[in-house]
C-alpha cells in the first residue's frame, strides 16, 4: 500500500526510488516508497570511549539521567532541542545516529557551565558538550566553527611570523567564514582609527599590512613550535582514549 | 519451665537466632527441611555477598559453624514441622522424623522461595540456554570463568534485567524484591572483574540501591566498571538470525524509541517471592499471612518481630524481601523476644 500519511513519519525514515526491483519485481511507480525501520539496533560500545578521549569528556559515562543539566541549561531555555542530558544518554549508549540529528545545535552550548555547578554526578556537562561538538568536526559531520577557524587564523599567523597582524586577521577570519569585508562595525572601527591613532602609529600599521615583517630571528621557530604542538596533540589524544578504555 | 527455644529455618535470619539463644546459654534446638545449613546464599550457591564481598560460603560457614559448635544447640536437617500444640511458654513440636520438641517460643525463618523465571516465558529462560537467572550467573562467577552456556565463547555483551517477577501486576507480585537492584550492579562488577572485554548492560525501570549501597554498588559499577544502564524494561527475548545471539526487545523509554540489541547472555534479576509452603506454614503453625503471601506481622512497634500468634516471633525474608544483613539482624531481635518469654516464665513460676 502506498504511504498515505508520511506526515507521521520521520523524514529521514523515508526512502524513495526512481526505480526499486525487489525479489525480482519491478516495484517502481506507487510502490516505490520504503520506510526505514524505526527501532535502534545496535549501540556502539566503543563511542563513549572515543567521546571520553576528548577534553572535557572524561566523566561522561557517569551520567544517571536525572536531567538537572537540561533543566538548568542556558540554550535549553532557547530552545527545547538543545537536551544535553539526552545526548549524554546517547553518547554513553553509542547512539551516534541519533546524535547526529542535533549536529548543528550541539555547538551553540554557550559554556556558561550552569550544567556542570549543578550535576550531581559531576560529569560536567559542558565539557561533554565541547567534546562532542569536536568530535562531529573531526568527524566532518560539522563545518569548522568560526571561532575554531578565527583561532586556527590567529595560530597560523604567529606561527609565520611571530606576530600577527590585526587587518589580516580580520580579514582572513571574514573571508574563510564566507561573510563580506564591508561589516558596519569594521567600517566605524576604521573610521574611528583613522580619527584618533597619530600619524606615526598608523604609517605603521599601514607598512606592517602590506609587508608583513617577521619577528626578529623568527626563523625556524615556527616550524619547530607547529611540529612541537602537533606531536603533543597526538600524545595527549593517545593518552586520554588510553585512560578512557581501563 | 521451659528452657529452650525453637527455630525453623536455617538461612541467615534463623542461624542468628540461634546464635542469639546460644548467646543467653538457652538450649536452642534448629529444624531445617534441607540437609544443609545456610539458607538461600548456600543452597543456590551465591557468589561474593553484598555488602561484605565475602563469599558466601565463608560468611555463612562462620554462621553455620558457631551453631553446630554450641553444646546448647540441637539441629535437625531434611525435617519440618508438621504439628504444633499447646501455647506460649508450653508448645510441643512434633517432627517430620517423629521427634517431639518442647519448647517457651519459637521463631519462624523459613525464607522466600526465589522467583521461577518460566513464569516470564516471553523473556527466553528456560527457552534459551543463554538466558540465566542471577542465581546462575553467581554460580559461573563462583566457577571464575564467563562464558556462554550454549557453546563456551567469551560473551562479546551481557545484559541483565531487573525487577524479573517483581513490580509486576500480571503475574502477581506488586512487591518490590529491594536487594536485586544492588546484587545485579554488583554482578556487573563481578563479571568484569573476570571478563573484562565483556560490556554489561543493566536495563531498568528504577534503581534502587538503598542506603549505602548507592555509591558502593550502583555509582562504582557505573563509574569504575562502566556498567552501562539503560531504561527500558524489556517486552521479549528472541533469537537472533545468525541462531546464536539473543535479541533483546523493548522501548528505550529515553530515546522514545523501539531497540532490538544484540546479546550474548541475558540475565534475570530474579525477585523473592513468598516461600512456596507458607500456607502449609501458616497451618501448622497457626499463624496469618499478609496479603502478598509473606508471614503477616504484629504490630512492630511494641511487638517487635511478632507474628499474628503469640509465643512466636518471625525475623527475615519470611516477612517480605530482606537483605541478608537486616535478616540477622532480625533473627537476633526475635531471638531476644522469644527468650523473653522463657524469662518471663521464670518470673512467674518464682
Ligand atoms: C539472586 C539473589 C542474590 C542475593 N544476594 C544477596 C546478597 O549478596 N546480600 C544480601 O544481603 N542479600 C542477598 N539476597 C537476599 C538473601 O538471599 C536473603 O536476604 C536471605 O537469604 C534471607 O535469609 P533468611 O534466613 O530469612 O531466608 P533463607 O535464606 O531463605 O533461609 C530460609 C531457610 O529456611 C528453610 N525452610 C524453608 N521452609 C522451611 C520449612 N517449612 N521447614 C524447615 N525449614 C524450612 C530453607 O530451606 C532455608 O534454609 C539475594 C537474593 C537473591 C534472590
Ligand atoms: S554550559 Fe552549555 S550545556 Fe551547560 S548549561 Fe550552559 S549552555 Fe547549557
Ligand atoms: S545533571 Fe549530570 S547526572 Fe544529571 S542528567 Fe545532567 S549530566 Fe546526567
Ligand atoms: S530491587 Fe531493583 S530489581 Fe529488585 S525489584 Fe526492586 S527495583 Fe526491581
Amino acid at each position: 500500500m502506498a504511504i498515505h500519511e508520511k506526515s507521521l513519519i520521520d523524514p529521514d525514515r523515508i526512502m524513495t526510488h526512481e526505480s526499486l526491483v525487489v525479489d525480482g519485481v519491478d516495484v517502481s511507480g506507487h510502490w516505490n516508497t520504503m520506510v526505514a525501520p524505526r527501532f535502534l539496533s545496535d549501540y556502539d560500545d566503543d563511542f563513549v570511549n572515543v567521546i571520553r578521549a576528548y577534553p572535557g569528556g572524561e566523566n561522561v559515562h557517569r551520567c544517571w539521567q536525572c536531567g538537572s543539566c537540561t533543566n538548568s541549561c542556558t540554550m535549553y531555555a532557547q530552545n527545547t532541542d538543545f537536551n544535553p542530558r539526552y545526548w549524554i544518554y546517547l553518547t554513553n549508549l553509542g547512539l551516534k545516529s541519533e546524535i547526529l540529528k542535533d549536529k548543528d545545535i550541539i555547538w551553540t552550548c554557550v559554556s556558561c557551565n550552569k550544567c556542570t555547578n549543578i550535576c550531581p554526578k559531576d560529569v560536567r556537562p559542558e565539557g561533554v558538550m565541547k567534546a562532542l561538538a569536536h568530535w562531529l568536526e573531526d568527524e566532518g559531520h560539522t563545518d569548522k566553527t568560526r571561532s575554531s577557524i578565527f583561532d586556527e587564523e590567529f595560530t597560523g599567523q604567529v606561527l609565520d611570523h611571530g606576530r600577527i597582524e590585526d587587518a589580516h586577521v580580520v580579514i582572513n577570519f571574514l573571508r574563510k567564514t564566507k561573510q563580506p569585508y564591508f561589516q558596519d562595525w569594521l567600517i566605524e572601527a576604521v573610521k574611528r582609527l583613522m580619527r584618533h591613532m597619530p600619524v606615526g602609529m598608523l604609517t605603521m600599521l599601514g607598512w606592517n599590512f602590506l609587508f608583513t615583517p617577521k619577528t626578529r630571528s623568527w626563523g625556524r621557530t615556527g616550524e619547530v613550535l607547529r611540529e612541537y604542538v602537533r606531536e603533543q596533540k597526538a600524545a595527549a589524544h593517545a593518552r586520554m582514549k588510553e585512560a578512557a578504555h581501563v | 519451665m521451659q528452657n529452650t527455644v525453637l527455630v525453623v529455618g536455617g538461612g541467615p535470619a534463623g542461624l542468628s537466632a540461634c546464635a542469639g539463644v546460644i548467646g543467653a546459654g538457652k538450649n536452642v534446638v534448629l529444624v531445617e527441611k534441607e540437609d544443609r545449613l545456610g539458607g538461600a546464599p548456600i543452597l543456590s550457591g551465591y557468589a561474593k555477598l553484598v555488602p561484605s564481598g565475602e563469599w558466601a560460603k565463608d560468611a555463612m560457614g562462620r554462621m553455620i559453624k558457631r551453631v553446630e559448635d554450641s553444646a546448647l544447640a540441637k539441629i535437625h536437617t531434611g525435617t519440618r514441622v508438621v504439628s504444633l500444640d499447646g501455647s506460649v511458654g508450653d508448645f510441643t513440636a512434633t517432627l517430620s522424623n517423629g521427634e517431639r520438641v518442647s519448647a517457651g517460643s519459637i521463631v519462624l525463618t523459613t525464607g522466600f522461595t526465589h522467583f521461577d523465571s518460566i513464569n516470564k516465558p516471553e523473556w527466553g529462560f528456560g527457552t534459551f540456554e543463554d538466558v540465566l537467572t542471577t542465581t546462575q550467573m553467581e554460580q559461573m562467577v563462583a566457577g571464575g570463568k564467563i562464558a556462554c552456556p550454549s557453546d563456551g565463547r567469551v560473551p562479546e555483551r551481557v545484559c541483565i534485567l531487573l525487577c524479573v517477577g517483581s513490580r509486576d501486576r500480571q503475574i502477581g507480585r506488586e512487591w518490590c524484591s529491594k536487594i536485586c537492584c544492588t546484587v545485579s550492579t554488583n554482578l556487573a562488577m563481578e563479571i568484569k572483574e573476570i571478563s573484562p572485554q565483556t560490556d554489561v548492560f543493566i536495563y531498568y525501570m528504577d534503581i534502587r540501591t538503598f542506603g549505602l549501597y548507592e555509591d558502593k554498588f550502583y555509582w562504582k559499577s557505573q563509574e569504575e566498571f562502566k556498567t552501562k544502564f539503560v531504561k527500558a524494561r524489556i517486552a521479549e527475548v528472541t533469537r537472533a538470525p545468525d541462531g546464536k545471539r539473543l535479541l533483546v526487545k523493548g522501548e528505550d523509554t529515553l530515546v522514545k524509541r523501539p531497540i532490538v540489541i544484540p546479546f550474548d547472555i541475558v540475565v534475570h534479576a530474579i525477585g523473592m517471592d513468598p516461600n512456596v509452603e507458607n500456607t502449609e506454614i501458616a497451618r501448622v503453625f497457626g499463624i496469618g499471612l499478609e496479603k502478598h503471601g509473606f508471614i503477616d506481622r504484629a504490630e512492630h512497634y511494641t511487638n517487635t518481630c511478632g507474628s499474628t500468634r503469640r509465643g512466636i516471633y518471625v525475623a527475615g525474608a519470611a516477612l517480605g524481601p530482606e537483605t541478608i544483613d537486616d535478616s540477622i539482624s532480625q533473627g537476633q531481635a526475635a531471638a531476644s523476644r522469644a527468650l523473653a518469654d522463657l524469662y518471663a516464665l521464670v518470673q512467674k513460676t518464682a
